[in-house]
């Protein structure tokens, strides 16, 4: 039969499922504290001293929403890092496909989608970074910039059926994938966002 | 009151030397007199903000014969914010303790 501590961990770690790292850690550290509460219980180390020491912990919900206001800075920070770093990985991407895929033609629309995708894609984080604050607006640069960069990697699926060389494959393919790996961030940011809203308007 | 000054209290309870989270919270009571006697797990959050913001360093240790448990110290960024929080926290209780009359108004 579980104690009262372990019940206390595990509903604290429930509460923190929005960020799985932080909750192994501040189970780990809460655990250790109210071990040691009950071990320095003047009345011995008895199931009610295990209830003392929970009682004044607090309630796991609020260092739950406390941390969900501190993680949800953090997330934001990780987003835009990432986003900043998928527009620099696609511009290098697109510059260099320019230079190994322009092949003079007038009717070549691979400069123009590169241009203006990494265009699109620019105003989309700047929008994003400036609106950091502000989830919405963060989440609409966010949404543009990676809509603007999908349609660039869809337009150029003609890469896969041309017979290009594998040098000039590899970084579109590696672009799309790194696509695909921002969006699944995106998604997983998105829930835990959820999740910590959940959390801010239960601790408030 | 005290939520707004959590992090600074926290960050002058860890001036004497690295201490794990319940040894921090037992210095703050005691150094408090027992005035504040706050939820103790509302500390664990406020050490993990310092820490993501480099104010604080953590490692775990295990004492001999011990439990295995998170220490944290100070930085040296975390020194200079202690030192700038004080200096915040003098120039405020001095001006409250000028308006409510048991001071002469600060600086004279």
């Amino acid at each position: 039969m579980a104690g009262v501590i372990d019940e206390y961990l595990a509903g604290l770690r429930r509460d923190l499922a929005f960020d799985p790292g932080l909750a192994d850690r501040l189970v780990a550290e809460v655990e250790d504290h109210l071990r040691e509460a009950v071990e320095a219980d003047p009345r011995g180390a008895t199931p009610d001293a295990e209830r003392r020491a929970v009682e004044r912990f607090g309630l796991a919900r609020e260092i739950a929403a406390q941390c969900a206001r501190d993680a949800i800075d953090r997330q934001a920070r990780r987003t835009w890092a990432t986003l900043a770093i998928a527009v620099v990985v696609t511009f290098v991407a697109m510059r260099l496909r320019v230079t190994w895929l322009d092949d003079g033609s007038p009717l070549s629309l691979a400069p123009l989608v590169d241009r203006y995708a990494f265009i699109a894609a620019l105003v989309g984080g700047l929008v994003a970074w400036f609106a950091r604050r502000q989830s919405a607006g963060a989440l609409l640069g966010c949404a543009l910039g990676l809509a603007a960069s999908i349609v660039a990697g869809v337009l150029r699926a003609d890469l896969f059926g041309s017979g290009a060389p594998p040098w000039v494959v590899l970084p579109a393919v590696a672009e799309i994938a790194m696509l695909v790996v921002l969006l699944a961030h995106l998604a997983g940011w998105l829930r835990r966002l959820k999740q910590t809203a959940a959390l801010r308007r239960a601790g408030t | 009151m005290l939520k707004g000054h959590l992090d600074a209290i926290v960050l002058a309870a860890l001036e004497a030397g690295p201490a794990h989270g319940y040894a921090i919270i037992e210095t703050i009571r005691s150094r408090s007199g027992e005035t504040f006697d706050l939820p103790e797990g509302t500390v664990y959050p406020a050490l993990h903000r310092l820490e993501q913001a480099g104010l604080l360093s953590s490692a775990w240790t295990t004492p001999p014969g011990g439990r295995r448990r998170r220490v944290y110290s100070l930085t040296r960024a975390g020194g200079a914010a202690l030192a700038q929080r004080r200096k915040a926290w003098d120039r405020f209780s001095h001006a409250v303790e000028a308006l409510l009359g048991r001071k002469r108004a600060w600086p004279a």
